[in-house]
């Protein structure tokens, strides 16, 4: 059963132009231009309940406009959503109590008092029952591991105790969705597992959905089986990932240590050297043209070499490529 | 909703109190700024030693009744002030995803709020009864609190207005800056010295009269011939409370629809 269903958003921004410096802003002052600049054009996709999916695009692509359309923080220009049968703008309350919003670089706690103080708060603003609350807030104890910093002002809180803290206030509620917006950012390792492993834990036990949009692919690695790539306001990709992969990491990397360093260059028919370093070449080639096996005794016909390994690509580097190659505009798409 | 405002005001407290030193520090600053703001007032007011028939106890009993209710609406509803402040930094994000009506969930996000003022001004206000030998009973009783509640929603009805315009404008700062000049302006003295154009604006566009001057009138059985009102309209502060905050809530239900918030 759909949970979100969004069809055709469309954003269109209205804003001032102002020429530069302050020649321009004093111009601005009698003479306004006004720009629209269209933010998300036309998205559409619908998710099921209990669905982990990523929500990925570069800056600028429309991604955070699109969580904000779903919230209900945002009107859309035009185009239709209904999270849990219900138009969130319109009945923006109603919804809210459906979903749960971890904005990454924003926290919902409060900065002077401890994190008990602001549950408490939450659980007033949800209208939680007190067993209910009791219950989330002991299970949340136990995998954010809270129960160290309950009693520590936030301010004192290093980023991802903070971070910990903030998933746990979102899901005090029970909510139905839950939107994460680049919730791992500027954590360490560590931490961002943590988190990983909560947001998996979530999204099982509970069947919470998750939409997740993030700058680190290797969070939508590790827990989405689904990724909606938008760019430029449209939705270019959205499908498993596992078809990401096979459709366009048709790329891979042989990577050779030579028996000794060479500055001389290297070619090897079928490949090109992305990189040689000492001893070291990678060599990328397509494998739909080049069998690896191939490439291979191509090199050591050339070469005395010490060491070989194939690079599969990552994720990160099948969409960097996505987007700057530009090929995969929704035309040449399939979907 | 009641529980949430209740806890809202736990955490104000809380917050207040957790940084001890500050708080005294505060709380000695606000006695020394409104000891002064009175003895300004005090000076100002006794130059004229009579004002359009108003002599200086009931001009003092006059601007009590404008502190009381600027003072409660500092006390209860300052968060709104800062809504453009939030509209421009983004976190008003995160008013929108409360299961609160959203300006409800503005008033009670808590900050670091705490009643210093509001026991001031009553103080004051008790002292300006007295002093301008104002018969209390039991219609005084009853009367003042629905006034001064009143004259707070008419604030209230007017910065709600003003902070709305930031969903066009982002900075209002200078319009917020010269209302309340205004507002500090004319609350002070009997509104009959002014221009027939700026009591009628006082009256009906900007119903500051309503915060001080009618009720004042009221109470000490004065009538103002100029304008079309009869003595009874100092009760009638309530109401036209109530009135400019509807008028001021439908204006900011189509400004939010207007939000862009920052960034894409």
């Amino acid at each position: 059963m759909a949970i979100i269903e969004a069809t055709d958003l469309r954003k269109v921004f209205r804003s001032v132009v102002r020429g530069p410096g302050l020649g321009g802003a004093v111009r601005a002052l009698f003479a306004r231009d006004h720009e629209e600049k269209v933010a998300v054009e036309g998205v559409s996709f619908g998710l099921d309940a209990g669905e982990l999916v990523g929500y990925i695009g570069p800056n600028g692509a429309g991604k955070s406009t699109t969580i904000k359309m779903l919230t209900g923080i945002l009107v859309p220009t035009s185009g239709t959503v209904r999270v849990a049968g219900i138009a969130p703008f319109d009945h923006r309350a109603a919804n809210a109590q459906n979903i749960g919003v971890v904005f990454g670089q924003r926290s919902q706690l409060y900065w002077d008092l401890p994190l008990r103080e602001s549950f408490e708060l939450l659980r007033a603003i949800y209208d939680i029952p007190l067993d209910r609350f009791r219950q989330n807030l002991a299970h949340f104890c136990e995998i954010l591991d809270l129960e160290r910093f309950m009693g520590t002002p936030v301010r004192q809180l290093s980023l991802g105790e903070r971070m910990r803290g903030d998933f746990a206030g979102a899901m005090l509620h029970d909510p139905k969705i839950v939107y994460l917006d680049e919730p791992t950012i500027g954590l360490d390792v560590i931490a961002k597992e943590a988190i990983r492993t909560f947001i998996a834990e979530v999204n099982r036990e509970r069947g919470t959905t998750v939409i997740l949009t993030t700058h680190d692919l290797a969070d939508v690695e590790r827990l989405c089986r689904r990724i909606v790539l938008i760019d430029e306001g449209r939705v270019i990709y959205d499908g498993p990932l596992e078809r990401l992969r096979s459709e366009y990491g048709t790329h891979r990397t042989l990577v050779v240590t030579l028996a000794e360093a060479s500055s001389s260059e290297v070619v090897i028919p079928g490949a090109t050297v992305v990189h040689h370093e000492m001893s070291v070449v990678h060599l990328r080639f397509d494998r739909r043209t080049t069998a690896a096996e191939e490439l291979i005794r191509r090199v050591t016909e050339r070469h005395t070499i010490s060491d070989l390994a194939i690079v599969e690509p990552d994720i990160e580097s099948i969409v960097r490529r996505i987007y700057t190659d530009g090929y995969a505009r929704p035309e040449a798409l399939p979907s | 909703m009641v529980r949430v405002y209740r806890e809202y005001w736990r955490i104000n407290i809380l917050t207040t109190l957790e940084y001890r030193e500050n708080f005294l520090m505060w709380l000695a600053f606000m006695l020394v700024y409104h000891g002064s703001a009175i003895a300004t007032l005090y000076v100002v007011l006794h130059q004229f030693p009579s004002m359009n028939g108003w002599d200086f106890r009931q001009m003092a009993f006059m601007y009590g009744f404008w502190m009381l209710a600027h003072a409660l609406h500092n006390t209860l509803f300052s968060n709104v002030s800062s809504i453009p402040e939030h509209i421009r930094d983004g976190n008003f994000d995160r008013t929108l995803v409360r299961p609160l009506d959203s300006l409800f969930a503005t008033i009670a996000t808590p900050g670091q709020i705490f009643p210093d003022e509001l026991l001031l001004a009553a103080f004051y206000f008790g002292i300006a009864t007295w002093y301008a030998g104002v018969h209390v009973d039991l219609a005084f009783v009853v009367l003042v609190p629905l006034i001064v509640a009143g004259g707070a929603l008419i604030d209230l009805a007017i910065d709600l207005a003003i902070s709305t315009l930031s969903f066009w404008f982002v900075r209002v700062d200078a319009l917020k800056w010269i209302t309340l000049q205004l507002e500090e302006e004319f609350t002070r003295y009997p509104i009959g010295i002014y221009s027939r154009s700026v009591r009628l604006v006082l009256t009906f566009a900007l119903p500051f009269a309503f915060m001080n001057y009618f009720p004042a009138m009221y109470f000490l059985h004065k009538t103002d011939s100029s304008l079309p009102l009869p003595a009874i309209a100092g009760v009638l502060t309530p109401l036209v409370g109530i009135v400019s905050i509807a008028l001021a809530y439908g204006f900011w239900r189509v400004g939010l629809d207007r939000y862009q918030g920052v960034g894409h």
